[in-house]
């Protein structure tokens, strides 16, 4: 029985896998369930044991790929505090933020063996709670876009600049109409801790979303 | 003394002086003489008696021993060379003599030392022209040249000086005495004396002096010690110097009555002058006055003296006839409680009294160590040494091995087996191994049965009580405890009982039996059985009576054992003790079990007593682990045993499950450790309450986070005494109300602290019970009434709390004649040497307070009672009246309520005065003795139907006017404007503060944030209410011009005097926001109990918030943000860190997410079906949510938006949402509101939104 630290080179890597295929298969998810793309190109897979829809436009994929594969250093070097899934309206205007609040457990520590598992279950539960959130929320205005932001902590957006992941695929400063919206509301959707990563989910919903 | 080459310092001198023989010493001189010598006068006597030089080593005076109430005899030796066959002329001195205060004249002083002129010469008559002090220093020392004489003329002298207080209570610095004295003997005459007129002189030249009175053979004052007045029996016996009247008539010159007289007066022994001067029938002056003050007990004509259950009536004219060791059980009757010393003579020879006392002294003791150790730098640990040495010799013996990795903490558990026996036969040992018990009754074990009593009555009762709970259930375990600390009657009868002998029971002595030993304890015989019955079970049973010295020595020597080994001890008890002795361990490296044998090896050489040692990894497990060691073992709970060693243990084995908790857990079908396991922490909580529970919860897993603590706070000062309590007329119950009162004070002056809660505790006879107990004196069977009041400072001061005392006594509207015990216990106590830098703060800390109603565990359910029937007229005058009660000088919400309750009130004399406040919604009673404690600074008026009419009927006239007066205001006031409470009430800005935004880091002990759950309902109808004065731009100015003008001229001046005070507030609120949580035991009321008129308009909360409120969005949000900020400054961190503008990605986080935070909880739940359990139990429970508890939910909610665990918030606030608007109580729906509007806020900071509430 290991007992990896933070200080463990792959441990920060090891967070930043799970989480990002995780993401991965929550924005997709998040996509289909806001409607944010037709329901027609979308395709039932199953992830963490439940069923998940998965985009099948290759350009989609590639840009939600890319994104997190950027994001990636950043939650390595727990950097990333939040990742944010906005739906906007035509105006780009933001009716629905999807925050992935992400933060280090008190206890920071690879050391059972069902710890995977646990995590897995977890984060099953997170999926489930996207699926069905339409539920809480209400329908979002036709013809939304998305986008994904990334909140940093702390200063390192300033080495982002110099290391570019993808080339030609720089972050951008958001902005400050599509991180603010009037009178939201916040809908908490789910919070998980474990021993890998802390992470809550909830959704900031624009009051009025047709106006 | 003298004779043996002994010499008498009157002064102190560092460089002369080599021993210091004292009984008693204040903790000042214990500081100012570290390092000293300083013994026990029984090294003179034992030197005398040896013929030799004993090494003071034994005799040390380590501790102090307030609880002895010895005085001090200050005696230097220069010379202790030459000690064999000195005569000590000790004397009995009365140990108040000298510490009296008050300066009262007292008409017997005349007669006292007038009739005798011819053996003291001139000063007998002398103080009377002299100032009360120097007399009683005078006739102390004077000795007539007549040795035959002396003891009677002492014994005069003594009495005079009994009867004298000191002036005005000065204390007499030793020059000052000094040169009164020799004033006083100039003016008598003696030639001799006159040389040392001058006390300076005298002061500095002993040497001269002591010759210059060797030439005086008839005018000696020679070494008059004041002899330790024998409140202990045994302790008396050493002191026996005045009986035999010294052969030699040299004289010593070197009394030392001054420094003797400046201890005296620190010594907190003014027990027995001070109450007789209190006590307004004061007949028993001639009691004192008669020439036995030396005996062991000024035995009073009147008092009864009962020896062994039989009756001596105690004999006013032999002196010296109190000597044996029985002294100790001659208790006299408090019939008519007026009698002067009765109190401290019942504490001298209670037991329990010194067995307690000793407790705190050796906690002390530890404490001292403690102290001595950080001046020191480094203290020598001899055992410590020793073990180092075991090791090293083990180690080169064998192989050196690196020390045992026992980095687990290891606790161990001291406890001396069989304590008293132990040392009641360590210098017997024809009665080892053979049943042995210590009692006070040395005879057959039988006496007759006294008329009046009806024992079989009184056990059947208990044994009707016994039988509810649970006949069958088993007794906590007391093997390992060698004497009951509190043997109530109630046990004693019960062992009577339970052994099925209860036809002859009355013709048994009833003399309990405090320890017994093993052999004994096979036959069946228990610790606190009767000794009679514990006759009848082992007819070999051997009585060992009580020698408190030997214990006291025994104990001390044990802890000194122990400290030799580390200080981190803590005193459990005289005979047991606590030991961290992680750090030992890891630094010697020898194995727990090593460490314990030497301790134990240690203990057994230097006590002569065998001692059992418990080791586990916490207190708990350690105290577990002594009940196997016992006896005479030792026994290590390794950790990988617990689970199975405590799940056979019987849950009454855990600390604090007594008897009435072990049959509530038998009736959940618990009876051992692992059955407790399996129930969950819900349920526990719910039973036995949240603290209680988590306590439950966690001992019966073995888990115990209680540090050893070498240093100990004392929660309360109390004195109790249900002996012999038969007053016949009330003047006796409050005289003796007074007297406690003086031992009340002696004790807390003697910890040095002062308390602000002042409670009575009464026993009165129940009805139906016998008139006469079966115990002698007893109580027997009685109702347990208590009442509190809280001061609106801390004092110390007997005056004062007799005062309350008595006015809660006459509250209670008892039968004198019927009360069978009074206790005063004084809690909420603050250190007294940092007041003065506390009193600013604790004036605000008061404001808060204020409206918490002490809980008093009242059983007689209130008969005072303010009755509330929440209707709106009444519900605003005691809004009225609370404001009343806030005290009109601290600075900030306090201005306010002066404004309110109008111009009764004097204008606060200046901001900063800390004026007393007082907690409202007492017994009515109080108001009146209130105002006159205050001196008609009281501001204090409860509405009329709280007062009791005959009260205020004794008031002084104009006192009474006011009152009424200020009813009248009221009635007024409520007419015109019965809005007018209301529209003045706002949230309490800093409370809110205080909970909504904790500091992140300092998160209150679980157990602290209870949710108060009230039992007792009869409390939520009087609630109070807090009105502090909100901001003003908060205030609706409409509602503002509704007020009449004078109310609106006094808020308007309320609010300018407050701009004044803000800056202070401000200041303060940090040290009150770390104090807020420690505070949380005591409840606050509710604001929102004002629920009347806030029907009527808007809510309250949201009146507050009008458009006027800066930087609000919301109109319902509490206070403006830059009063939160500049309140609360670790609060802002927090809060405005992730504000809203931080969400762009590049603005920089201020929270730091590295920091572990601790899991927030709510009353020490963490977990959701917990959470929920204590929500429900709390909506449905009460009627009426109290602010305190509102805050504390907030306040979890706000911790768990900064444990960024929405997702939980959601679902407790939609909890909440359901349970409390589904509650009848519209209240309910309000808090809901609030707490709502709260978290809301916090939401918004930290996230940009607020939370969508559906």
């Amino acid at each position: 029985m290991t007992t990896l630290t933070r200080q463990d080179l792959n441990f920060g890597q090891v967070v930043a896998d799970i989480l990002c295929e995780f993401l991965e298969v929550a924005i997709h998810l998040i996509l289909y369930v806001r409607e944010v793309y037709p329901s027609g190109i979308f395709q039932k897979k199953k992830k963490y044991n439940v069923p998940v829809q998965m985009s099948c436009h290759p350009e989609l994929n590639q840009y939600i790929q890319d994104t997190l594969h950027c994001v990636k250093p950043l939650i390595e070097k727990n950097e990333a505090e939040k990742v944010v899934i906005v739906i906007m309206d035509k105006e780009r205007h933001p009716v629905e933020r999807f925050v992935f609040e992400i933060s280090q457990p008190p206890l920071l520590s690879i050391s059972s063996e069902t710890l995977l598992s646990h995590v897995e279950q977890l984060l099953r539960a997170v999926i489930l709670k996207i699926s069905v959130c339409d539920a809480v929320l209400d329908n979002n205005p036709p013809g939304c876009t998305f986008t994904v932001l990334v909140h940093t902590r702390e200063a390192a957006t300033r080495n982002m600049e110099k290391i570019q992941v993808i080339k030609d695929f720089p972050w951008m400063v958001a902005d400050e109409q599509e991180v603010h919206m009037q009178g939201s509301r916040l809908i908490p959707l789910k919070t998980m801790t474990s021993d890998l990563v802390k992470m809550q989910l909830y959704v900031e919903e624009r009051a009025q979303k047709t106006s | 003394m003298m004779l043996h080459g002994g010499q008498f310092h009157v002064y102190y001198s560092r460089s002369k002086t080599t021993h210091i023989i004292a009984t008693n010493l204040p903790n000042s001189k214990i500081n100012e003489l570290r390092g000293e010598k300083v013994v026990r006068p029984e090294w003179i006597t034992d030197s005398i008696k040896a013929g030799r030089q004993l090494s003071y080593l034994q005799y040390q005076l380590y501790a102090k021993q307030k609880g002895l109430s010895f005085p001090s005899l200050c005696l230097r030796k220069l010379d202790q060379q030459d000690l064999a066959g000195a005569n000590i002329h000790t004397f009995p001195h009365h140990s108040s003599s000298s510490s009296s205060k008050g300066g009262l004249p007292l008409p017997q002083k005349p007669s006292l030392s007038a009739p005798k002129p011819s053996h003291a010469g001139p000063g007998a008559g002398l103080p009377l022209l002299e100032p009360p002090a120097e007399q009683s220093q005078v006739s102390s020392r004077q000795v007539s040249s007549d040795a035959p004489h002396r003891d009677q003329e002492q014994g005069l002298k003594v009495n005079g000086s009994l009867r004298n207080p000191k002036g005005g209570g000065i204390k007499l610095n030793g020059l000052h005495g000094e040169g009164q004295w020799e004033e006083h003997s100039l003016t008598s005459g003696r030639a001799k004396d006159s040389t040392l007129t001058n006390g300076h002189v005298h002061r500095f030249n002993g040497a001269l002096k002591l010759t210059d009175m060797g030439h005086h053979p008839g005018g000696l004052t020679q070494d008059v010690q004041p002899e330790p007045r024998a409140s202990v029996g045994p302790e008396v016996d050493p002191y026996d110097g005045p009986r035999t009247p010294s052969p030699i008539p040299s004289h010593q010159p070197r009394t030392s009555p001054v420094t003797r007289h400046k201890r005296d007066s620190d010594s907190p022994s003014t027990q027995h002058q001070v109450p007789s001067l209190a006590s307004p029938t004061n007949h028993d002056v001639s009691t004192f006055s008669d020439p036995t003050p030396a005996r062991p007990h000024p035995s009073d004509p009147g008092s009864r003296v009962r020896l062994n259950g039989s009756h001596h009536s105690g004999d006013p004219t032999h002196n010296h006839t109190h000597q044996d060791l029985s002294d100790q059980s001659v208790k006299p009757v408090a019939r008519g409680g007026a009698e002067g010393g009765i109190i401290s003579e019942f504490y001298s020879y209670s037991r329990l009294h010194h067995i307690s006392t000793w407790r705190s002294e050796f906690a002390e003791y530890v404490t001292s160590l403690q102290c001595r150790k950080r001046t020191a730098g480094g203290a020598v640990f001899s055992g410590k040494e020793k073990l180092k040495r075991l090791r090293a010799q083990r180690s080169s013996g064998v192989s050196s091995m690196p020390a045992p990795q026992v980095r687990q903490s290891c606790i161990l558990h001291v406890d001396m087996d069989c304590f008293f026996v132990s040392v009641g036969i360590r210098h017997r040992p024809d009665l080892k191994g053979k049943p042995v018990a210590v009692t006070s009754n040395r005879g057959p074990g039988r006496v007759a049965q006294r008329p009046g009593t009806n024992p079989q009555l009184e056990f059947q009762y208990y044994q009707q009580k016994r039988n509810r709970h649970q006949t069958g259930e088993p007794r906590p375990d007391k093997t390992d405890g060698d004497l009951e600390m509190t043997p109530s009657p109630e046990d004693i009868s019960e062992h009577c009982h339970g052994n099925g002998v209860a036809q002859d029971q009355a013709s048994l002595s009833m003399a309990e039996i405090a320890s017994c030993s093993y052999e004994a304890r096979q036959a069946g015989v228990k610790n606190g059985m009767c000794f009679g019955q514990a006759k009848k079970l082992c007819p070999e049973l051997k009585a060992v009576p009580y020698d408190f010295q030997a214990y006291k020595e025994v104990a001390l020597a044990m802890f000194e054992t122990l400290a030799s080994y580390t200080h981190h001890i803590e005193a459990l008890s005289c005979d047991e003790a606590l030991v961290d002795a992680t750090a030992l361990l890891a630094e010697v490296g020898v194995t727990p079990d090593e460490l314990a044998s030497a301790i134990r090896a240690d203990v057994m050489e230097k006590t002569g007593c065998s001692a059992s040692v418990g080791m586990g990894s916490n207190i708990l497990l350690a105290r577990m682990a002594t009940r196997r060691a016992k006896p005479n073992g030792q026994y290590l709970l390794r950790s990988e045993e617990v689970d199975d060693f405590i799940r056979d243990q019987s849950v009454t084995s855990l600390p604090g499950v007594g008897r009435s908790m072990g049959s509530k857990l038998a009736s959940l079908g618990v009876s051992s450790c692992g059955d407790l396991q399996q129930v969950s922490m819900a349920r526990l909580q719910r039973e036995f309450g949240p603290r209680t529970g988590q306590t439950l919860f966690r001992f019966c897993r073995g888990l115990d986070d209680r540090p050893v603590r070498s240093e100990k706070e004392r929660k309360s000062v109390s004195a109790e005494m249900n002996y012999n309590i038969r007053f016949t007329k009330v003047e006796e119950a409050e005289s003796f109300l007074n007297n406690l009162s003086m031992e009340v004070q002696k004790r807390l002056q003697g910890a040095g602290l002062k308390g602000r809660r002042v409670t009575l505790k009464v026993m009165m006879r129940k009805p139906g019970a016998p008139v006469e107990p079966a115990k002698y004196g007893g109580h027997g069977i009685c109702d347990n009434l208590a009442r509190s009041v809280t001061l609106g400072q801390a004092t110390d001061s007997g005056k004062l709390i007799a005062q309350e005392a008595i006015k809660l006594f006459h509250a209670m509207r008892l039968d004198v004649t019927d009360m069978r015990g009074v206790g005063l216990q004084v809690q909420l106590l603050d250190g007294g040497p940092q007041a003065p830098a506390q009193d600013a703060q604790r004036s605000i800390r008061d404001l808060l307070q204020a409206p918490r109603r002490p809980s008093s565990n009242t059983t007689t359910s209130c008969t005072a009672a303010p009755n509330s029937t929440s209707s709106s007229t009444l519900s605003t005058s005691t809004a009225l009246s609370d404001a009343d009660a806030i005290p009109s000088g601290s600075s900030s919400g306090a201005s306010f309520n002066q404004a309110t309750s109008s111009s009764l009130m004097e204008p606060p004399t200046s901001l900063s005065d800390p004026i007393p406040s007082t907690s409202k919604g007492e017994p009515p009673p109080r108001t009146p003795n209130h105002a006159h404690s205050r001196l008609n600074l009281s501001i204090e008026v409860p509405s009329p139907s709280q007062v009791d009419r005959s009260v205020l009927e004794a008031l002084p006239p104009e006192l009474r006017e006011q009152v009424e007066r200020t009813w009248s205001r009221r009635e007024e006031e409520e007419e015109e404007q019965p809005g007018a409470s209301c529209s003045v009430t706002p949230p309490p800005l800093r409370d809110l503060d205080f909970s909504s935004s904790p500091p992140p880091d300092a998160h209150p002990p679980p157990g602290t944030l209870l949710l108060q759950i009230p039992n007792q309902p009869g409390q939520t109808g009087s609630t109070g209410i807090i009105l502090a004065l909100p901001d003003f731009s908060q205030v609706d100015p409409d509602v503002f011009a509704a007020l009449p003008k004078e109310l609106q001229e006094e808020l308007r001046s309320a609010y300018s005097r407050r701009e004044g005070a803000q800056p202070q507030v401000e200041e303060k609120n940090p040290l009150l926001q770390l104090k807020q949580p420690a505070a949380g035991r005591t409840k606050r009321r509710y604001k929102r109990k004002n629920a009347s008129p806030a029907k009527k308009g808007p809510s309250p909360l949201k009146r507050l918030h009008p458009g006027t409120s800066p930087a609000k969005s919301s109109p319902s949000k509490p206070p403006p943000p830059a009063f939160r900020l500049k309140d609360d400054p670790s609060g802002l961190k927090t809060e405005n860190g992730p504000s809203s503008s931080s969400m762009k990605p590049d603005v920089p986080e201020v929270l730091s997410k590295f920091i572990p935070r601790p899991v927030p909880t709510l009353a020490g739940a963490c977990e959701l079906s917990d959470i929920r359990t204590l929500l429900r139990e709390w909506v449905t429970t009460i009627s009426e949510p109290m602010e305190e508890d509102i805050l504390q939910v907030v306040k979890y909610c706000t911790e768990l938006v900064e444990d960024k665990d929405l997702e939980k918030l959601d679902i407790i606030i939609k909890y909440m949402k359901r349970i409390m608007q589904q509650s009848v109580e519209s209240v309910w729906s309000m808090a809901f509101d609030f707490i709502v509007d709260n978290v809301q806020v916090v939401v918004q900071q930290m996230y940009g939104s607020t939370l969508k509430i559906t």
